[in-house]
């Protein structure tokens, strides 16, 4: 269970869209945006409004995807932190919960993209919150 | 303009002036050193100039030219914040850019990493003006991948869509943890080289570039630069140039049994492989035995 669930677009009243994590390739690997394609059903809502989740932390994320010409739809995402309008951010939240929602979306792309590999390539390479979780590198 | 503050430690290490260049639009950092025959070294994925910094003395008191240039994108050059203005042709046509703005001749290079098709890409494209390759830890064809960057974990995770972006942008993994993996002594580069590859990508955006090059390896016959590998390979095989091999015993990346063996192949008058101690990044573990071995190669190089 990642805690991220995806959510009907919710009211933005006295909050601001915050940048936090941007993808300019993501048919890279196709799967991955195969996934985003089901999971907001972009061949009938195309551009018309953004994606959003809720994570367990209670932050709810605004997803944007973005289109470009040549290329399958959608091309490239923007992550956006939904918050209150004129409060910084929270970056230690903002980091945990963009760690869930890779384990999301590892978990959504599923075939040979495996939770497993995400977290073990995170602990490889010392991320904090891949260190908390039990794992096998000692690297 | 980007500025990069070098910490203490590491600028005694590299106290070389540095030079700017304008190339296709950006600002690309060099050094120049000595005089001579110029020898250009080429760096890859994640890092700078700072990798040949124990090639510098042994090469100028040979009596050559050294010129390091850091790719746009890395090091104390210009970094793009959009994916879509890497590529390889780009690439190689901003070290063409470097190299005939300094209007050299002559040109012994030496390419890692990446610094190996965009190397070639110039090199084979410009005989006339070369002199001699020496190539390290780096390929040049289109097929097959190494096996290493096929394997999900952790090569093609850590560079997937959106996770490139976190684990190597907001986190830097590849310019510290990354080389350091990639070493035979670990301590030592802790202590006194991991910083100078941290510190010029101090912010996410400027670490773009590490995520990118990964993507740009064909893994199959859809790679995008397919055409341009298919390319230099072609004009390996018909190179004459004297070229020298040097990998690393340890190279884990790009195994030599492999790798080194194919270079042969292709450039049958090639020295080498010369075995050295060190993985990927095998100049961190024998700097200096390398620069001996390409100054005694250029000694009997015509």
């Amino acid at each position: 269970m990642t805690g991220v669930t995806m959510i009907a677009p919710p009211s933005l009243d006295g909050k601001r869209l915050a940048f936090v994590l941007a993808e300019d390739r993501l048919g890279h690997y196709a799967e991955f945006r195969d996934f985003f394609v089901r999971a907001f059903d972009l061949d009938r809502i195309g551009l018309a409004r953004p994606g959003f989740l809720r994570v367990a932390s209670g932050g709810s994320y605004a997803l944007v995807f973005i289109g470009r010409s040549g290329e399958a739809f959608p091309s490239g995402v923007e992550i956006h932190a939904i918050v209150p309008a004129l409060e910084p951010l929270d970056e230690a939240v903002v980091d945990r919960d963009l760690w869930a929602i890779l384990h999301w979306i590892i978990d959504g792309v599923g075939g040979a993209w495996t939770v497993e590999a995400l977290q073990e390539t995170g602990r490889l390479f010392r991320i904090p919150l891949a260190m908390e979780e039990p794992g096998r590198s000692e690297l | 303009m980007q500025t990069v503050t070098l910490p203490d430690g590491i600028h005694q290490q590299w106290p070389f002036a540095p030079r700017f260049a304008r190339v296709n639009g950006w600002r690309m950092h060099y050094v120049d050193e000595g005089a001579g025959d110029p020898v250009v070294l080429l760096h890859g994925n994640p890092t700078w100039g700072f990798l040949y910094r124990d090639f510098v003395a042994p090469l100028t008191q040979a009596g050559h030219r050294v010129i390091i240039p850091d790719m746009i994108g890395f090091g104390l050059s210009e970094k793009p914040t959009r994916e879509h203005y890497h590529s390889l042709d780009g690439h190689i046509a901003n070290l063409a850019a470097l190299l005939r703005g300094l209007n050299l001749d002559r040109i012994t290079l030496v390419s890692h990493d990446w610094g190996g098709p965009t190397g070639l890409g110039f090199a084979l494209g410009n005989p006339g003006g070369m002199r001699a390759l020496v190539l390290m830890s780096t390929w040049s064809w289109p097929l097959p991948p190494a096996e290493f960057h096929t394997r999900i974990f952790p090569w093609r995770m850590m560079h997937a869509p959106l996770v490139g972006p976190y684990l190597l942008g907001r986190h830097n993994a590849l310019a510290g943890r990354g080389v350091y993996l990639s070493v035979v002594d670990r301590a030592r580069f802790a202590e006194r080289a991991m910083a100078a590859y941290e510190s010029v990508l101090s912010d996410p955006a400027t670490r773009l570039l590490t995520w990118v090059w990964p993507r740009w390896i064909p893994l199959d016959d859809t790679a995008r630069a397919l055409d341009r590998f298919a390319w230099l390979e072609r004009e390996l095989r018909a190179c004459t140039l004297p070229a020298l091999l040097v990998w690393g015993r340890e190279d884990d990346v790009f195994n030599p049994a492999i790798f080194a063996t194919r270079f042969k192949h292709l450039l049958p008058q090639a020295e080498g492989p010369h075995l050295v101690t060190g993985r990927h990044f095998l100049q961190e573990d024998s700097g200096p035995e390398i620069a001996a071995h390409i100054v005694d190669f250029l000694r009997r190089v015509p």
